[in-house]
């Protein structure tokens, strides 16, 4: 049976590609153009070449920035996929606990982003807060409005209890789709509790874990409202991770040349990222 | 309105600031927000070229002539164009942090860089 190629589907396309060029690929260009240029506004602008590239790269601001980003990012990793696969492993099988568990976990994932930092940012408060007004009361010296180190606990924190959860489904999708003969023949082998952990189910959940590491990646690469409204960065700096620094920079300062070179290099790294990581995943695809 | 802000930007940049625009007959505000200038115009015009080329090789060649590189990954001419383009962003963001001046020594080294990937990667 010959089948009649008909292209006229591609038309069906259009739509979305208006959408995206208008949302995506010409804010882009507009922030190359701004990258190169500098402007006090009214649309005036003047060549610059490539000195707000050099003048990031060199930045002590950037590099603390990006520092603060690579840091936190690395320690919530840490945390939540151990937590997270640890949680998994708890979680019943089967029964009305099932239910309970999942619905206790997706909760902190439907609560939009502000309101988490907004929640926090009152659950923290020494003196009227929960957590801070107990915390002083069993002797600590807590006060994430002032101490850099209780700030970045407050949002690690924060961070773990909005998004472990994520981790915790897709490891428990993963557990739950290994097939029962594997237990049996460990059980019939006699492999331990560890080993069963470490030969059958963390290799049948590499897939969704390689996915959980790049969405937290991802996520807490380019967090912004979070933070933003429970520390808004500080205090003084301490905080500022790279989007919040971007902003500042780009809305508080008004710098739009340097800020849109800054984006330019971000968005350069997410992207090395995501393609790191996307062969990751294409290479788990092909040998499983 | 392009080549209003191409002179706008090149000969004059500062003398405009706070003054009232002479607005030419092709020169409304639509798009005057976007800043062009004639490098970042050649810029999108050379990824454009690139696309296109792409596109003509794949009606000539199809397939993407698929292979596994010499990093292990499978690569179609798609992904080396990719990792070719990606790695020359480095590229320069690197020589201008390390470097600083002439930065056209980089873009030679992008070229050289280009070739090895297609043929390699």
């Amino acid at each position: 049976m010959n089948k009649t190629i008909n292209q006229k589907a591609w038309f069906f396309v259009i739509p979305v590609f208006i959408l995206v060029a208008f949302n995506a690929a010409i804010p882009l260009m507009t922030v190359v153009n701004y990258s190169f240029q500098e402007t006090f506004g009214n649309n005036v602008f003047a060549w610059e070449g490539t000195r707000w590239f050099k003048q990031i790269l060199l930045s002590e601001r950037f590099h603390a920035a990006l520092a603060r980003q690579i840091a936190f990012t690395f320690i919530i990793l840490l945390i939540q996929i151990p937590l997270g696969i640890g949680i998994a492993l708890t979680m019943p099988k089967k029964g009305w606990g099932v239910p309970v568990c999942l619905i206790l976990m997706s909760m902190p994932l439907l609560i939009p982003w502000n309101v988490v930092g907004a929640m926090w940012n009152i659950f923290a408060l020494p003196d009227i807060g929960f957590l801070g007004h107990s915390l002083n009361g069993l002797g600590f010296d807590y006060n994430f409005t002032q101490q850099p180190g209780d700030a970045w606990f407050t949002t690690i924190l924060m961070d773990v209890w909005h998004w472990t959860s994520l981790v915790v489904l897709l490891s428990y999708a993963g557990l739950n789709s290994i097939q029962p003969a594997y237990y049996q023949a460990a059980e019939i082998d006699g492999a331990s509790r560890w080993a069963i952990f470490r030969y059958i189910e963390l290799p049948k959940m590499k897939k969704v874990l390689t996915l959980a590491i790049l969405l937290r990646f991802m996520d807490s690469f380019m967090i912004y409202t979070e933070p933003f409204v429970l520390t808004g960065g500080g205090p003084g700096n301490t905080t500022a991770f790279l989007s919040i620094d971007l902003v500042k920079m780009a809305l508080g300062q008004f710098d739009l040349g340097p800020a849109a070179a800054m984006s330019l290099i971000y968005f350069f790294i997410v992207l090395l990222v995501c393609w790191v990581f996307y062969n990751l995943m294409m290479k788990n695809e092909a040998q499983s | 309105m392009i080549f209003k802000k191409l002179q706008a930007s090149t000969t004059s940049g500062w003398e405009q600031v706070g003054k009232t625009k002479e607005k030419g007959f092709f020169d409304f505000d639509l798009f005057s927000w976007m800043a062009w200038t004639w490098q970042t115009a050649a810029f999108f015009i050379f990824i454009a070229l690139c696309i296109t080329v792409m596109l003509i090789w794949e009606k000539k060649v199809p397939g993407g002539s698929p292979r596994k590189g010499i990093l292990g990954l499978d690569t179609t001419r798609g992904d080396r164009l990719f990792v070719s383009l990606l790695g020359s962003a480095f590229i320069h963001l690197a020589w201008l942090g390390l470097v600083g001046s002439l930065l056209w020594i980089a873009s030679i080294i992008c070229v050289a860089y280009f070739v090895v990937v297609f043929k390699y990667v």
